[in-house]
């Protein structure tokens, strides 16, 4: 398979007020085609800050390729779905997920084609001229997911996407994301904390260390996701990987707890 | 009663108390002329100021001189707020360009603009131009503040989600900085309103051949106390009428926010 996304020695260093944060430390990280890898581990280990660096939001040391070519800032080939939805407040769902068609050269029929079939798939035809105000979080992911597919990006990158949901609604979103990605076969890189989100969504994890952030551990994980979740997640395969993924994350956040005392 | 009816009522007995208050003030001032308790040369009663209230407003003169005043005070307003949305946004967006205006807005906000006003009767003569340029002035510098915090406000991530959407550096700047500082440069257009009236009337008084700030001046010089309050009270309600329709034009606007329900 070819490589989506090529990571090359990426550091970072925050200018913070009484000196350097070292965030990223000299990583390395290739996604192939199609692939969906999660990265874990302790919260502020930098692994926010790396997915930022791949969507060419923040400028870092080293090389991010994707499809060979060096990234110069933000595109629309990588979607980009952040924990906070940042819908636009001013624009109505419908609006929303018209933003990014409206800045590309394509008829307004093609345009509200794409929105009413993924107005549909989310399932919020009865709100498409609501204001983000006025959704639930659960309906604001929906509606960011949406805004970032309807431009159709090869490669989709997830900060912590479900993050500020509550359990019931974090596995339905995770349901359709799953579904979403065995149907389109995008290039995913996500972003979590959660390891069960990961062992459920992913076909790699990489665990990073503790600030300054590198990735120290990868596990595979090969199941068959279409026996449904229960018996997914009851099986034992699954829970041996989570297992295995729980306890490196931990390793890490018992590592720098240990430094932060020391 | 239908759940309307009920709201309408409860809209009225809310006004109902916003009045109370006025007309306790009338009464009150009503008494101490009616009473003799203040010489009424000195302190026209309300309902004097009513009697010269109507006489004004049968005649032309009124009438005339507030359209002057409003043309100066609206002139001033909306070039004050072109050119203070125009130098907030730079600010915001531009830290060298920052750096040069900050301190300058910073030393003259609190400047009262009406001292400059002998200044301006220098370089534009008596008349609009005098008056609209110190309305200018005072509406620029609330206008400048409030976009530059509504812009800088701007959470990153509606920036990198619009730019990850192909949106150009314009578009950015269209779509989602100015968008986004709309509510607060509606507050900045708001207190700006306010000092308008204020500014214009205070320029008229100071030097000028029309306008409420002049006729007002002159029946105050003449000792016509129930004209001037007269004049007064015809400027108050245009002030009023003004904040409410600015308001309104808000509550459109951002119906999308949370102050979006228009609240006073």
């Amino acid at each position: 398979m070819t490589t989506k996304i090529r990571i090359r020695g990426v550091s970072k260093t925050y200018q913070s007020g009484d000196g350097h944060v070292h965030a990223l430390d000299r990583t390395d990280l290739a996604v192939s085609e199609g692939e969906f890898v999660s990265i874990v581990g302790p919260s502020g280990c930098g692994k926010s800050t790396l997915l930022y660096i791949v969507g060419g939001f923040i400028a870092a040391d080293g090389e991010v390729l994707v499809d060979d070519r060096a990234i110069a800032g933000p595109g629309i080939e990588r979607g980009v779905v952040f924990q906070e939805y940042a819908l636009f407040p001013w624009l109505t769902v419908r609006r929303n997920i018209l933003y990014g068609l409206e800045n590309r050269d394509l008829a307004a029929a093609a345009r509200n084609r794409i929105a009413d079939r993924l107005i549909g798939v989310i399932g919020l035809k009865s709100f498409e001229h609501r204001y983000p105000r006025e959704l639930s979080g659960g309906m604001k992911q929906r509606v960011a997911l949406a805004r970032t597919l309807a431009c159709d990006p090869a490669i989709l990158l997830l900060d912590e996407p479900f993050g500020a949901l509550d359990a019931q609604t974090r596995e339905v979103m995770q349901d359709e994301l799953l579904r979403i990605w065995l149907e389109t076969r995008k290039t995913v890189l996500m972003v979590t904390h959660d390891v069960t989100e990961a062992v459920f969504l992913s076909n790699r994890i990489c665990v990073m260390s503790a600030r300054p952030g590198r990735i120290v551990e990868e596990f595979v994980v090969d199941l068959d996701r279409s026996v449904g979740r229960e018996r997914l997640m009851l099986s034992d395969a699954f829970n041996k990987v989570r297992n295995e993924v729980w306890l490196a994350v931990r390793k890490q956040a018992v590592m720098a707890a240990q430094e932060a005392i020391a | 009663m239908t759940s309307a009816t009920a709201r309408a009522a409860g809209r009225g007995a809310a006004w109902a108390w916003r009045i109370v208050p006025i007309g306790l003030f009338l009464l009150v001032w009503q008494a101490l002329g009616s009473s003799r308790l203040v010489d009424t040369s000195f302190l026209p009663t309300p309902i004097m100021v009513a009697h010269a209230l109507g006489d004004l407003l049968s005649g032309h003169e009124i009438r005339d001189n507030l359209l002057v005043t409003l043309w100066r005070a609206i002139a001033g307003l909306v070039a004050g707020a072109a050119a203070g949305i125009a130098l907030g946004v730079g600010m915001a967006r531009s830290a060298a360009f920052r750096g040069y205006l900050a301190p300058i807005v910073g030393a003259t906000y609190s400047l009262p603009k009406t001292a400059l006003v002998p200044l301006l009767i220098l370089w534009f003569g008596i008349g609009d131009r005098m008056a609209i340029a110190a309305v200018f002035l005072t509406c620029l510098l609330p206008v400048v503040v409030h976009t530059v915090h509504g812009v800088t406000a701007t959470p990153p991530v509606l920036v990198w989600s619009a730019q990850a959407l192909g949106a150009s550096r314009r578009q950015v700047l269209w779509r989602v900085l100015l968008p986004h500082a709309l509510p607060d440069i509606f507050t900045g257009l708001r207190v700006a309103l306010g000092f308008a009236f204020v500014v214009a009337i205070s320029a008229e008084m100071i030097a000028s051949t029309a306008g409420i700030g002049r006729l007002t001046f002159m029946y105050g010089e003449n000792g016509a106390y129930d004209y001037m309050f007269a004049a007064v009270a015809s400027v108050v309600l245009v002030a009023f009428l003004a904040d409410r329709a600015l308001l309104g034009l808000g509550a459109v606007c951002l119906r999308w926010h949370e102050s979006g329900a228009g609240e006073a």
